[in-house]
């Protein structure tokens, strides 16, 4: 049963103390110009109505995590549990991206416990785009500007208030006992305001182009020419995946105070677009070029992710190609693979293949 | 493995020795600083090293879980973790995660003959496999040993060689690439070699893990003697970082290397889009 109450703006204050009194809260803060997600303390640090330059993934996974801290031949693994985390305004197409690495981190022969626990007793309160960008297309994705999916609480902006409204139970919870003496329940008016604004967002959006197909032609097109032409137009700088909700891929280095044989393990965010990613010790890389770096990309996004986990990893809130110095835009290259894959026959693959090696 | 994936486990340096002529191969028998560990296994997992403060790195074990005294792995020196980790010397600690992958199918392999085709410092999970056949000896059918090395004093495990040449129940057939001085074994490639023993592929399976040149040449003789593509295996490498599937690097295709793998059929490998 889902509850939906009106939140003035000016008030938003109290649901931004009674999420900071039981959790570490992240949000949308203005810095230097970007929109970026950073720990809130109080309601007029928040950008809500901005586009949110990097993804809400950094609340439950840092871009520098710390996995043990040593000293000479003793390490220790970093102890006890901080705040559960709460993250205010993710944008559905975030929200939705958390469920993506659910499934990274929390499935498979093993979980991630650094991920999956934050995750789990977290509360994430979306916010429904009114006005989606020109690079948006989650509605391409299977979803859309005001889809609760991953999302606890959607809050839809109505001018001077927002409709907040409970997605789960746990939203539910949070709602009942945040505002347990003044709820203000939305007015018709209210609620009628919030349906435009979500008509308005749907419609704004480009018709939904149809990438059912991607995968099916992905299968064809391993040895394509459109790999090198694609390629020319990447700096393979990996801005994207940095920027990106669903990418996760991570390296592990150890940081040693200088002198001292003291220092940290630490995972870092990393970048299949880097020729250091896969290079091996020996000097052989098995992605040496751009395109076998961007033919990873897009197949990870679009084929083996689906292989492995059912869905594509890519929930279209556009970043990369919005933020992208060079105008790189992934819906030419789905649209491109799609075209390309009919006029491309299947190929019979051979069984005699060139196998490395082995240890 | 622990709760947390990422926390290595203390291990202590039981035993080391310089395992090749050239000095760039160490064997390294270690034990666990804590005696109550439980660790179960099976030939063709591996392990990350960890040398804190340098980093980690994956390597096959070389041991076999018959032996429960130690865990052994032969270190190549070549990048950062595998020089830090020639320098360890007896009773040094360092940090273990595993046992990771998945193995080589030794259940399928029982009542069968079983085949081992190895190529240089590539012989590590192959001296594991052997190790856990002979000493269930009586599991399994014949078993046939082709290993061959540029030169003699490149062979891994000399010593065990010789051991199993004298046992009389498993073939063994030593190579090396050009003649040398007291040699009077076998000279000539591991592929040429192999198409020279013949195997039979009747009721068996072939194991292949060499340098990459070795196993794209060795893959048409094992076909041409009829071995059917899902009876053989090989193990490969790529660079890697968790170990458990999270850090997105080893993939080849859908497939990563350390959680699909390492151990995968040739069959398996012929349905993957990636030139392996």
């Amino acid at each position: 049963m889902s509850s939906s109450l009106r939140i003035a703006k000016p008030d938003l204050d109290q649901l931004v103390s009674a999420l900071t009194s039981r959790y570490r809260l992240f949000g949308p803060v203005d810095v230097d110009g970007s929109t970026v997600l950073r720990e809130v303390k109080s309601a007029d640090e928040l950008a809500l109505g901005a586009a949110l330059d990097g993804s809400v993934k950094a609340a439950f996974f840092p871009q520098t995590e710390t996995l043990l801290t040593y000293d000479g031949t003793v390490s220790e693994a970093p102890s006890g549990r901080d705040k559960p985390t709460a993250v205010i305004g993710a944008r559905p197409c975030d929200a939705r991206s958390l469920l993506l690495l659910d499934k990274v981190f929390g499935t498979g022969k093993y979980w991630d416990p650094l991920w999956q626990r934050r995750h789990d007793d977290s509360l994430v309160i979306g916010l429904g785009c009114s006005a989606p960008l020109e690079t948006c297309f989650c509605n391409l994705m299977g979803s859309g500007p005001f889809d609760a999916e991953g999302s606890d609480i959607m809050l839809t902006d109505i001018g001077d208030a927002f409709v907040a409204e409970s997605c789960t139970d746990k939203g539910e919870r949070f709602l009942k006992t945040a505002y347990k003496s003044q709820v203000q329940r939305p007015s018709q008016a209210d609620l009628d305001k919030a349906g435009e604004a979500r008509s308005k967002a749907l419609a704004s959006l480009a018709p939904a182009a149809n990438y059912s197909g991607v995968k099916t032609a992905l299968a064809k097109l391993w040895d394509s020419a459109l790999w090198d032409e694609i390629a020319l137009g990447c700096l393979s700088c990996g801005a994207c995946a940095y920027l990106c909700p669903t990418c996760h891929c991570f390296d592990v280095q150890d940081e040693t105070a200088p002198g001292t044989q003291q220092g940290r393990r630490v995972r870092i965010w990393d970048t299949c677009q880097s020729a250091l990613f896969t290079k091996e010790a020996s000097g052989h890389n098995p992605r040496p070029s751009a395109k076998d770096r961007i033919r990873q990309r897009v197949m990870h996004k679009f084929s083996y992710f689906v292989d492995n986990y059912g869905e594509a990893a890519c929930v279209g809130c556009g970043r990369c190609i919005r933020l992208c110095p060079v105008d790189f835009d992934v819906r030419v290259v789905l649209e491109r693979v799609i075209a390309e894959g009919r006029r491309t026959k299947d190929k019979e693959r051979g069984t005699k293949k060139d196998v490395r090696h082995a240890g | 493995m622990p709760d947390n994936p990422y926390v290595p486990i203390p291990v202590r340096v039981q035993n080391v020795r310089v395992e090749s002529d050239d000095r760039t191969l160490r064997t390294y028998d270690l034990v666990f600083a804590d005696d109550a560990e439980p660790f179960e296994y099976l030939p063709g997992q591996f392990c990350q090293l960890s040398i804190l403060g340098k980093g980690e790195a994956a390597f096959g074990i070389a041991s076999s879980p018959t032996e429960r005294e130690f865990l052994r792995f032969t270190v190549n020196r070549v990048g950062t973790v595998t020089t830090a980790l020639h320098y360890l010397k007896e009773g040094e600690e360092l940090g273990l995660r595993g046992p990771l992958g998945n193995h080589y199918p030794v259940e399928k392999f029982k009542g069968q003959n079983v085949v081992l085709v190895g190529g240089g410092f590539a012989f590590t999970t192959l001296r594991s496999l052997a190790a856990y056949l002979l000493a269930n000896r009586s599991d399994y059918g014949d078993i046939t040993v082709i290993y061959g090395a540029r030169r003699p004093g490149l062979l891994l495990y000399r010593d065990e060689l010789t051991e199993w040449e004298k046992r009389g129940d498993v073939a063994v057939h030593l190579t090396i690439d050009e003649p040398a001085a007291g040699w009077d074994k076998a000279v000539g490639f591991v592929p040429t070699v192999t198409g020279k023993v013949r195997p039979s592929p009747k009721d068996a399976w072939a194991v292949v893990c060499g340098p990459p040149v070795m196993i794209k040449y060795t893959m048409p003789v094992l076909l041409d003697l009829g071995f059917a593509p899902d009876r053989i295996y090989t193990s490969l490498e790529r660079r890697m970082k968790c170990g458990v599937g999270k850090c997105g690097r080893c993939n080849i295709g859908p497939k990563y290397v350390c959680t699909d793998g390492p151990v995968f059929s040739y069959a398996e490998l012929a349905s993957l889009p990636e030139g392996v």
